[in-house]
C-alpha cells in the first residue's frame, strides 16, 4: 500500500510539474497544443492526487488533515481543484500559468513533511474537525488563485493590445475568489471558536494561529471593503490580491513553525 | 460636529480601527504574551522597559487594545444603523433603477433574448415601470452586509462578555472523591480511565454533578472536546496525574488507612519514625547486572512504576525504590504500596448559558450574513424596447454575465459610429 500512495502522490508532483512548465512554455509562445497537453497531463495529476488523499483517508480512517503534510496536501488539492471548476465553469484557462506552478509548490512543501500515518490525536477527535480544517484548506486555496489572477492582471495590463473585458474579468474573478476564500475563512475562525470553547473552554485564547488567522480575516475584510464600497479595482486590487499571499501562508507555515501555541500540531 | 459624526461611522475609520488591530494582533503574535517580568528582561535586554511599558506583555489586555474594540463596535453600530435605517426607508429603488439610462444599445432579437434569459433561465420578476421593465431577483440580499455588520458587532460584543464572564477552576480530584465549589454544587468523579475501548489514549472521566438545589446528573463520561453541561456549570476533561497509593497499617490496632500521593510527605506516627514518600517514576530499565535507570516521563498510563522512598528510622534515612506489591514495617507501621492511581484534572466553567446561545447565533448571522452578501446579490436590470442597463449595489457580476451573453446582439446606433 505505502508503494502505491509513494507512486500517486510523487507521480502528482511530477505531473503537476511537467502541466507547469507546457503550459508556461505553451502560453509564452502561443502554443495552444502545448496548453492543452499541459492540461491534460495536470488533470492526470490531479487525478492521482485525488486518488491518493482517498487511500490515505481510508487507510487512516480519517479525514488526511491532521498535521502539516496532510493539510498541505489539501490545500494544493484545493488549488488544482478550483482551477478546474474555473476553466470548465468560466473558461478561466489563463489562471493556469501562476496557479499550476502554486499547486506544485504547495505539494513540493508537502513533500518535505514528514508523511507517517498516525492516530488521531484526543484533542483532534472532535465533530469539527473536517469542517474546520476542510474550510481552512479551500479557503487558503481561494487565496492563493486570487493571488494568482491578480498577478494574471498585472502580466496582461502591461501590454498595449490588451482586451479590457479580459482584464475586467480577470479582475471580477479575482474578487470572487476573495469572497469565497473569506466566507470560509469566517466559517474555520467561527467552527474554530465553537471547537476551542468545547476542547479548551474559551472561544478565544488570542493562540498565534488564532490571531494569524484574524490578521488574514481583517486584510482580506480590507480588500472587500475597498473593492465593494469604494470601487476600487484593477492595478491597485491585483497588487492587492498577491500583496495578501505571503499573509496566507504565513498563517500556514510560518506560525508552525515559528511559534509555538495551542495549533502546534497542526 | 457632523464631520466627527461622519468620520466615526465611515468605512475609512472601520478600516483603520482593523489595521490597527491587525498591527496589535501582529506584535502580541510576536512578543510572548503574560509572562513574568524576568522573562522580557532576559529576552528582551534593553526593550524589556518599553515592552512593559506599552504593555506589550499583554496587549490584547492593554487599555489601548480595548480602546480600539470599543471605537470599532461604535463605528459598526453606527454604520448599522445608517445603513439599516437607509434600506428600510427606500422603497423606490427599483423605480430607480427603471429611470437608468441604458448602458448597452441591443437589437430587438437582443431584447427578446435577454428578457426570456431573464424571466426563463434566471427566474427573475418583472416590475413595469414606466416605458421600461426592471427584472428582479434576490431583493433581501439588499440586506447582506447590514446583516453582516451587525453580526460582527454582536459577535464582538458577545465574545467579549463570554471571554471575560465565566469563572474557571482548575482542580484534580481522585476518582471515588468529589469536588465541592464555593455555591456548594458537587462534582463528583466516580472513575477515571486513560485509554478507551479500543485500547487507544484518551481521557475520559465519568462524573455527576449535584447542584445546591438538589438537582443532580445522570452519570456522565467527559473527555477532551466532550465537556459536561450541567446548570451553569461546564466541566472539562482538561489535564490527568497519576499518584502513588500506599497503604498504612498501624500493626498494634490493625487500623489502615490509603493515601493517595501526589507530592513528597512523610507518613508516621511519633513523627520520627515512618516512611517518606518522595515520588512515583512511570518506569524503569533494569541493565543484566541488576542496575536500574529510571523512567521520568511517559505518555499513558504507567507501564512498570516504582516509587523512591527514605525509611527513617531513629533519625537515619535510607532510600529505597519500592515496587507494587511491596510491604515494609518502620515506626510501628506497615506500609503496603499499591498499584498508582490515574485521576483526572478538571476545569470547571461556571458561565451564564444565555451568553453562549447568543455568541453561536451572532455566529450563525454572521455565516448567513456573508452568503447573503456574496452569493445571493440583488439583480436588477432594466429593459426597456432599445437596451438595457444594470443596477442594484453589485452590479459587476450580471454585467459580465449579461455581456457575455449578448456579445453578437449589441446594436451600435449610427450616432456613435
Amino acid at each position: 500500500m505505502n508503494t502505491l500512495m509513494n507512486v500517486l502522490f510523487f507521480g502528482a508532483i511530477v505531473l503537476y510539474f511537467i502541466g507547469a512548465v507546457l503550459q508556461f512554455v505553451g502560453s509564452s509562445f502561443k502554443k495552444p497544443g502545448l496548453t492543452k497537453a499541459a492540461w491534460a497531463v495536470f488533470l492526470v495529476g490531479f487525478a492521482a492526487h485525488t486518488v491518493y488523499l482517498i487511500v490515505r483517508g481510508v487507510v487512516a480512517h480519517r479525514l488526511p488533515l491532521a498535521n502539516q503534510f496532510e493539510f498541505a496536501t489539501a490545500f494544493a488539492w484545493g488549488v488544482a481543484l478550483i482551477m478546474i471548476i474555473l476553466n470548465a465553469r468560466f473558461h478561466a484557462d489563463w489562471i493556469a500559468v501562476a496557479a499550476m506552478p502554486a499547486a506544485f509548490l504547495i505539494l513540493s512543501y508537502a513533500a518535505l513533511q514528514p508523511r507517517e500515518i498516525t492516530e488521531l490525536m484526543p484533542a483532534l477527535k472532535s465533530a469539527w474537525f473536517g469542517f474546520h480544517i476542510g474550510s481552512a484548506a479551500i479557503s487558503y486555496s481561494c487565496f492563493i488563485l486570487a493571488g494568482a489572477a491578480g498577478l494574471r492582471w498585472l502580466l496582461l495590463a502591461r501590454k498595449e493590445s490588451a482586451d479590457s473585458r479580459k482584464l475586467h474579468q480577470m479582475d471580477y474573478m479575482a474578487y470572487r475568489l476573495i469572497a469565497v476564500g473569506f466566507l470560509l475563512l469566517t466559517v474555520t475562525i467561527l467552527t474554530g471558536a465553537i471547537w476551542a470553547e468545547q476542547a479548551w473552554s474559551a472561544f478565544w485564547t488570542w493562540d498565534p494561529k488564532e490571531v494569524w488567522a484574524l490578521i488574514t480575516w481583517i486584510i482580506y475584510a480590507v480588500y472587500l471593503h475597498l473593492r465593494l464600497r469604494q470601487k476600487r479595482s484593477g492595478k491597485v486590487m491585483a497588487w492587492f490580491a498577491i500583496i495578501a499571499v505571503p499573509v496566507v501562508l504565513f498563517t500556514f507555515v510560518g506560525v508552525n513553525t515559528l511559534m509555538p501555541g495551542l495549533h502546534s500540531y497542526g | 460636529m457632523k464631520k466627527i459624526w461622519n468620520f466615526l461611522r465611515s468605512m475609512r475609520f472601520g478600516v483603520i480601527l482593523l489595521l490597527l488591530i491587525a498591527l496589535c494582533s501582529v506584535a502580541g503574535s510576536i512578543i510572548p504574551q503574560q509572562r513574568e517580568v524576568a522573562y522580557y528582561a532576559e529576552n528582551y535586554t534593553q526593550f524589556h522597559p518599553t515592552i512593559l511599558a506599552l504593555q506589550l506583555d499583554n496587549i490584547f489586555e492593554s487599555w489601548y487594545f480595548i480602546v480600539l474594540l470599543a471605537l470599532l463596535c461604535l463605528n459598526l453600530t453606527l454604520c448599522s444603523v445608517v445603513r439599516g435605517v437607509s434600506l428600510v426607508r427606500d422603497h423606490r429603488f427599483v423605480q430607480r433603477v427603471g429611470l437608468l439610462p441604458n448602458a448597452k444599445q441591443l437589437t430587438p432579437e437582443g431584447v427578446e433574448k435577454l428578457r426570456a434569459h431573464l424571466t426563463e433561465d434566471l427566474h427573475c420578476k418583472a416590475v413595469q415601470t414606466g416605458e421600461s421593465t426592471v427584472y428582479t431577483k434576490h431583493l433581501f440580499g439588499r440586506y447582506g452586509t447590514f446583516i453582516t455588520h451587525l453580526a460582527i458587532l454582536l459577535t464582538v460584543i458577545f465574545g467579549a462578555l463570554a471571554l471575560y464572564l465565566p469563572t474557571l477552576t482548575d482542580d484534580t480530584c481522585m476518582p471515588g472523591e468529589s469536588i465541592r465549589m464555593a455555591d456548594g454544587t458537587d462534582i463528583h468523579v466516580d472513575s477515571f480511565r486513560i485509554e478507551n475501548d479500543a485500547g487507544d489514549l484518551d481521557f475520559s472521566s465519568e462524573i455527576t454533578v449535584t447542584l445546591p438545589d438538589g438537582r443532580k446528573s445522570d452519570l456522565q463520561r467527559i473527555r477532551v472536546n466532550y465537556p459536561m453541561h450541567f446548570g451553569p456549570y461546564k466541566i472539562y476533561q482538561q489535564t490527568y496525574g497519576t499518584a502513588g497509593s500506599i497503604t498504612a497499617t498501624n500493626i498494634e490496632t490493625g487500623v489502615s488507612e490509603d493515601f493517595p500521593l501526589t507530592e513528597s510527605v512523610f507518613l508516621t506516627l511519633d513523627g520520627v519514625s515512618g516512611l517518606w514518600y518522595d515520588t512515583l517514576y512511570p518506569g524503569y530499565v533494569q541493565d543484566d547486572d541488576g542496575n536500574i535507570t529510571l523512567i521520568n516521563n511517559v505518555v499513558g498510563s504507567y507501564e512498570d512504576p516504582i516509587y523512591q522512598v527514605q525509611m527513617a528510622e531513629n533519625g537515619e534515612y535510607i532510600s529505597m525504590l519500592a515496587f507494587p506489591g511491596d510491604d515494609l514495617e518502620v515506626g510501628g507501621l506497615r506500609f503496603h504500596f499499591n498499584d498508582p492511581i490515574d485521576y483526572p484534572g478538571l476545569r470547571i466553567k461556571h458561565t451564564p448559558t444565555v451568553v453562549n446561545a447568543l455568541l453561536l447565533a451572532a455566529f450563525l448571522l454572521m455565516t448567513v450574513g456573508l452568503y447573503i452578501t456574496f452569493f445571493l446579490q440583488p439583480v436588477l436590470v432594466k429593459v426597456d424596447d432599445e437596451g438595457y442597463a444594470v443596477g442594484g449595489p453589485k452590479p459587476e457580476g450580471m454585467r459580465l454575465s449579461l455581456e457575455a451573453l449578448l456579445e453578437s446582439d449589441e446594436h451600435t446606433p449610427k450616432e456613435d459610429l
